[in-house]
């Protein structure tokens, strides 16, 4: 903003007068929200309350008209909503606007306006104004939160701060815990005047814009949201019972039946998906080695306990193997699956001191197999304190260790890097902007990361973090350090240093802290928020952000305040969370009910293309089986992960299809490719090949697509035409999701593709093509049991068509498989 | 985590949809004179096992020495030197395309070789973001997604075997599978397209998969008309432009060897068959095995063995489809490693690195930049491109300046990941 000057002289009464006599009642709607705080943003200048002598409160709403005069014209003004603190008096009697603080950008300036004829207002002076505060934010939080509060990489924002308290909340918790790593550089007067400017300048809001944008979205019906977690969460439809009671009794009913869903074990199965895009500990799986977990096992000699030698080993070698590898590397994710489960709160994934075993892993590490029920069940995973093993949770386990390893010279500092990352989500890469320039940093001193400023902003968080490891060696492995570096800074955390006196392990100590840490359940909600949405929350604005960018992060991140707050209070139970995601407006966005709103809503709205694993249940869910290779011989195929189109990922699709092998791909395509959709192409006119015979040849009662027709239905009467426009309502439904009236024009659509193929198939039928399916889509076996369809005289087969019934059918299948409403959640 | 980018999401279509249509695409029909490959040895190679060699010579710090290999041993090869097998460890054979002898033999006339570069990290992440985009922190697209994007309708513009891929929502990546799954895929309506004589036999009939697909187009139009939620709607205009595009994977098979290999070459042959093919302008080729904690002799020697023998597959592959005057391969890793041993016999993470370039518009048998007897950077003239105190120390930053002068990567392009830093003729 640039200097103000000048000067001139004028009254203000009469226009006031005008405001009140009649603006009032038609722009009360409009009545300005936000901060108490005046602001300046080119060109617009905007006084939430203006004091005016006899008459009351204003809320003003200025531009600049001319920058040579600096002279403002009245854009609005209407009364000042309630609640809003005195921002700048108006004197009738001599025209004078005086405002003692505007923030503009981040500088603060005092204002004196003089008005003109014509609703204009010249600037008379202007001031810079430092607030008590203002120094020491720019100097010690700045770098973290922005000189705007909006945040960035490394600090949460500070705007709409569900997590700041009252003045002496925060003012306590910034002498305690803040600048990250130092926090005695702002204690006393400063932590005060800090609390008090971030209060005053980020938070004197209303959040109404938050509460506008978010009223603008339209929610799926509960019918509909049901339907979408039960394919989301666990890759099923609604049951009856669920269908019914969500009918019943609401939102209460959906909460109650997902209490319900998240008691099957496909849920866990989505859990574990989830936490290990966030992970990766799923690199150890077989799939990446027979033994890529087992490899990270020699402390302990039975490790490989199910090899008998080279000479004795029996056709279930390679089952046992890869069982006992799988059973290893999934113990991170089935220590999360544990905490869940139980209803626990989330920080014992960090804070758990045992381990999660099956028997199959109990053997590996040597542990008492007696405590399962079924040595032999693979899924039955029991919590185990290894001996001599300090448990921390997850950041203890040798998958999570290994995953995330270190060196002699790196001392820890990868795995604080990633314990920052993934738990306390601070990218500290971005703390303070670029890293310093090699050469420009002077590391002559014995210790710079303790004693060079450029370095001690990073390694002051990093390195108290990265010594606290200091007992977990390269391998993973608890072995007590017989000395630490003295040149590092010692185990800590968040400026607290690690009792030396402490009984505990410095990595027990330290996860205790992180769970303490209000970042820690921002971490845990962003994760989970992003696992069910398909997409992370939106970025904070950066200084360049449009009024819409803005006002879209302020409702979104206000929602997950909301969503974490409910989260905590609840024990921190997952559960709960999955709960508040799957009802937020978010998850449930159906439409806009007012279109001026799109371009803040520009992202809003579940935005996933199904993952290989997800699409690959829908199918089995939807048809009773799955996409594999080759469909023909499906009962035979023993090994799914080996078989499954996409699931295996190098014979065939789940790479290609943005799928993830934890290991050298670990980044999920997002959005289709060429090969992608041709995948899709493919898998839609397979899966229509075999479901359409197959469900011709269930009992008709029993049917899950074709329950109103038969294979002799055609179109030649008003009766067969009803049936058939019913399947496809049918269809639609059932497929997609989509509930259409039967005069819908898309039903219409459908209806024209089943007849054109119907239609002119059976002309062709007998003169260029045959009566009988194409040879794969024949039914001569049963396709989950490989039993003969002709055997005891009884002849079942289904290959021929003569009416062009069945490829019609197939047709429509393949239409709607390849949907985009079948395609993404 | 990473975090989404504001504008990415506005555009709905990526960064490429606010773009004026002229500055990062070429004239219709245009095609890609110029092929990029991006080698990426990942978890960080030892380049005093390969090109920048010291010899056993013990450090005056006493943490031993840099190689287990006499200085004596070093090879010269016109310009470029390289380094010998440490003791104990038995080399490839000496046919092998991949024993470095064979290697350099072969191809030092070709390879341009930059030592002394400085990553500023000894994280693998980092150390990857750097060395492939340009940037240490997060934002910039590899260089191979940048030369893609002008050609991003081109249905596999961007082939990614893993690494460093992230494209900056510029073009979309396409990762590659076996050859098998290629035909499946090239003839998605055929009951058997891996039977040359069966493949015209489909699950529909020719109008029949007409009907459908048409149907399936204004489905989608309708759709995309009606929907409400502009994602919704960004999504289905990115599904459609998708499908509009074609894919003619049947031009990439008849480029395919009858037998795709396995690991780094399986990704050379797909890559070179799909410039060969017109449907990809840059790959990024990917293979692991160098992050040596322990073992580091036996364990860094059998990666690069592998590494070498890729390389030495992946020009075979140029040549045989004459490509040698268009494609570009940029050779790298995420950093290097400790110029002494650990506890362990192992390498720990080094900042300093080297990058290989050969191909297309490479003069070759040129060696730039130098580390002095520990491993550590020399400061470089910007002129001479010669060690001098005063001079400047290369970073990828200088790499990515240069190689994008060298690619011709459109200004525009370039002004929204900006480089400042100086200019130095690396790749000229």
């Amino acid at each position: 903003m640039p200097k103000f000057s000048t000067a001139l002289q004028q009254r203000l009464e009469a226009l006031c007068l005008l405001f009140f006599a009649s603006l009032l009642p038609t722009l009360a709607v409009h009545a300005a929200s936000g901060t108490s705080l005046p602001t300046y943003v080119h060109p617009v200048l905007q006084i939430p309350r203006v004091d005016v002598e006899g008459y009351g409160a204003i809320s003003l709403s200025l531009v600049l008209e001319d920058e040579t005069s600096l002279r403002f014209a009245i854009a609005s003004a209407v009364p000042a909503a309630a609640g809003l603190e005195p921002g700048a008096t108006f004197t009738l009697s001599d025209g004078l606007l005086q405002i003692p603080t505007v923030k503009a950008g981040t500088q603060f300036y005092s204002l004196r306006l003089q008005r003109l004829p014509g609703d204009l207002f010249q600037l008379l002076a202007a001031e810079d104004v430092v607030l008590p505060g203002q120094l020491d934010y720019a100097a010690q939080c700045a770098g973290c939160h922005g000189a705007d509060g909006l945040g960035g990489a490394v600090g949460v924002s500070l705007k709409n701060c569900v997590n700041c308290g009252s003045l002496a909340s925060l003012e306590s918790k910034i002498a305690s815990t803040m600048p990250l790593g130092n926090p005695a550089a702002c204690t006393g007067t400063c932590a005060s005047t800090v609390a008090a400017y971030v209060l005053a300048v980020f938070n004197g809001t209303t959040s109404t814009g938050g509460g506008t944008a978010m009223a603008a979205i339209e929610e799926l019906p509960l019918d509909a949201t049901l339907r979408n977690a039960a394919l989301q969460l666990l890759s099923r439809l609604p049951t009856a019972q669920e269908q019914a009671r969500v009918a019943a009794e609401g939102e209460a009913g959906l909460r109650a039946v997902l209490d319900g869903m998240m008691t099957e074990p496909a849920f866990y199965h989505r859990l574990s998906e989830i936490f290990n895009d966030w992970l990766l500990t799923n690199r150890y799986l077989s799939t990446n080695g027979g033994e890529a977990a087992i490899q990270l096992m020699r402390r302990y000699p039975n490790a490989r306990w199910y090899d008998p030698g080279v000479a004795n080993r029996g056709s279930d070698y390679v089952t046992l193997r890869n069982t006992t590898n799988d059973s290893v590397a999934r113990e991170p994710l089935e220590l999360i699956n544990h905490v869940v489960r139980n209803d626990l709160p989330m920080t014992q994934i960090l804070t758990a001191d045992y381990v999660m075993l099956n028997g199959y892993s109990a053997k590996s590490y040597g542990a008492d197999t007696s405590i399962f029920s079924n040595e032999w069940d693979a899924t039955e995973f029991r919590p185990v304190k290894l001996n001599g093993v300090p448990h921390a949770g997850i950041l203890s386990s040798l998958m999570f260790l290994n995953r995330y390893p270190t060196s002699a010279t790196n001392r820890n500092r990868a795995r604080s890097r990633v314990v920052y990352d993934l738990f306390l989500d601070v990218d500290i890469l971005a703390l303070d902007g670029a890293r310093p320039d090699g050469t420009a940093v002077d590391i002559s001193s014995p210790a710079p990361t303790m004693e060079n400023a450029d370095c001690v902003k990073c390694h002051s968080l990093l390195d108290p973090v990265a010594s606290s490891f200091q007992n977990w060696n390269l391998a993973g492995n608890f072995v007590r350090a017989r000395s630490w570096y003295a040149d590092m800074f010692r185990a800590g955390f968040n400026g607290t240093a690690f009792p030396s006196t402490s009984t505990q392990e410095p990595l027990q100590w330290l996860t205790q802290r992180i769970v303490q840490d209000a970042r820690f359940d921002a971490a845990i909600v962003r994760l989970v928020y992003t696992g069910l949405m398909g997409q992370e929350p939106l970025d904070a604005p950066g200084p360049d952000a449009t009024a819409a960018e803005t006002e879209a992060w302020q409702a979104e991140s206000a929602h997950l305040d909301e969503i974490q707050a409910r989260y905590v209070a609840a024990n921190r139970t997952l559960k709960t969370l999955v709960k508040e995601v799957v009802l937020s407006p978010y998850w449930r966005a159906d439409t806009l009910n007012d279109a001026a709103q799109g371009v803040v809503h520009a992202a809003t709205g579940p935005a996933r293309l199904l993952t290989p694993e997800m699409l690959h249940r829908k199918l089995n869910a939807l048809f009773g089986f799955e996409w594999r290779g080759s469909l023909n011989s499906y009962a035979t195929s023993r090994n799914v992960l080996a078989t499954a189109r996409l699931l295996d990922s190098r014979q065939y699709y789940q790479q290609i299809y943005g799928g993830i092998d934890s290991f050298v791909i670990t980044e999920r395509l997002g959005d289709p490719n060429g090969l992608m959709v041709l995948v899709q192409e493919r898998m839609a006119n397979e899966m229509a090949c075999y479901a359409v015979p197959n469900d011709f040849l269930t009992p008709k009662a029993e049917r899950r697509l074709f329950s109103g027709v038969d294979i002799t239905t055609q179109l030649n009467t008003a009766q067969e035409r009803a049936a058939v426009r019913g399947t496809i309502q049918h269809l639609h439904a059932y497929l997609l999701g989509e509930t259409l009236a039967l005069d819908s024009p898309e039903i219409d659509a459908t209806y024209q593709l089943y007849e054109a193929v119907q239609v002119e198939g059976r002309k062709r039928v007998g003169v260029s093509e045959l009566t009988t399916l194409p040879a794969l889509c024949q039914r001569n076996n049963d396709l989950l049991t490989g039993a003969s369809l002709n055997s005891g005289g009884v002849d079942g087969r289904l290959r021929n068509d003569p009416n062009y019934t069945i490829r019609a059918w197939m047709a429509v299948v393949a239409y709607l498989l390849s949907d985009y409403r079948f395609l993404y959640a | 985590m990473e975090r989404r980018h504001f504008l990415r999401l506005l555009t709905g279509i990526g960064l490429i949809g606010v773009l004026p249509m002229s500055l990062v695409r070429p004239a219709l029909g245009a095609t890609p004179s110029r092929f990029l490959i991006t080698v990426s040895a990942s978890g960080g190679w030892d380049p005093t096992a390969l090109v920048d060699p010291k010899g056993n010579a013990l450090r005056a710090d006493g943490l031993g020495p840099v190689n287990n290999y006499p200085a004596s041993q070093i090879k010269t090869i016109g310009k470029l030197r390289y380094a010998a097998y440490p003791d104990g460890v038995t080399p490839p054979a000496t046919d092998s395309p991949g024993h470095l002898d064979t290697f350099f033999a072969k191809h030092y006339s070709r390879l341009r070789v930059v030592n002394g570069v400085d990553t500023q990290t000894n994280g693998h992440e980092t150390g990857q973001r750097f060395v492939w985009s340009g940037k240490l922190e997060e934002g910039y697209p590899s260089v191979a997604a940048l030369a893609a994007a002008p050609y991003a309708s081109q249905p596999m513009a961007f082939i990614s075997n893993g690494g460093y891929d992230f494209t900056a929502s510029l073009v979309a990546p396409v990762r590659t599978a076996a050859a098998t799954t290629f035909t499946a895929l090239a003839y998605p309506n055929s009951q058997y397209p891996n039977d040359p004589a069966l493949r015209s036999a489909g699950y529909f009939s020719t109008p029949t998969y007409a009907a459908v697909q048409a149907a399936r187009e204004q489905r989608l139009t309708r759709l995309r008309v009606s929907a409400a939620l502009p994602e919704r709607a960004a999504q289905m205009a990115k599904l459609a432009t998708v499908r509009d595009s074609d894919v003619p994977l049947d031009s990439l098979l008849t480029q395919l060897p009858a037998r795709v290999s396995s690991g780094l070459k399986g990704q050379a042959e797909i890559a070179v068959a799909a410039f060969a093919s017109g449907l990809a302008v840059s790959a990024g080729l990917n293979l692991g095995g160098f992050d040596t904690h322990g073992d580091h002799d036996e364990d860094q020697t059998a990666a690069l063995t592998a590494l070498l023998e890729g390389v030495d597959h992946l020009w075979t592959q140029i040549e045989q489809r004459g490509l040698q005057d268009k494609v570009t391969v940029i050779i790298g890793s995420d950093f290097g490693r400790t110029p002494f041993y650990n506890t362990a016999d192992g390498k720990d993470h080094w900042n300093i690195t080297s990058v290989l370039a050969m191909g297309a518009g490479i003069t070759g048998n040129t060696l730039i930049g130098a580390t002095d007897a520990n491993f550590e950077a020399l400061k470089l003239s910007a002129s001479t491109l010669e060690p001098h105190s005063a001079g400047l120390l290369v970073t990828p930053k200088h790499i990515h300046r240069a190689l994008r002068d060298f690619l011709g990567v459109p200004a525009e392009l370039d002004a929204l990941f900006p480089l400042p830093v100086e200019k130095l003729a690396l790749f000229a």
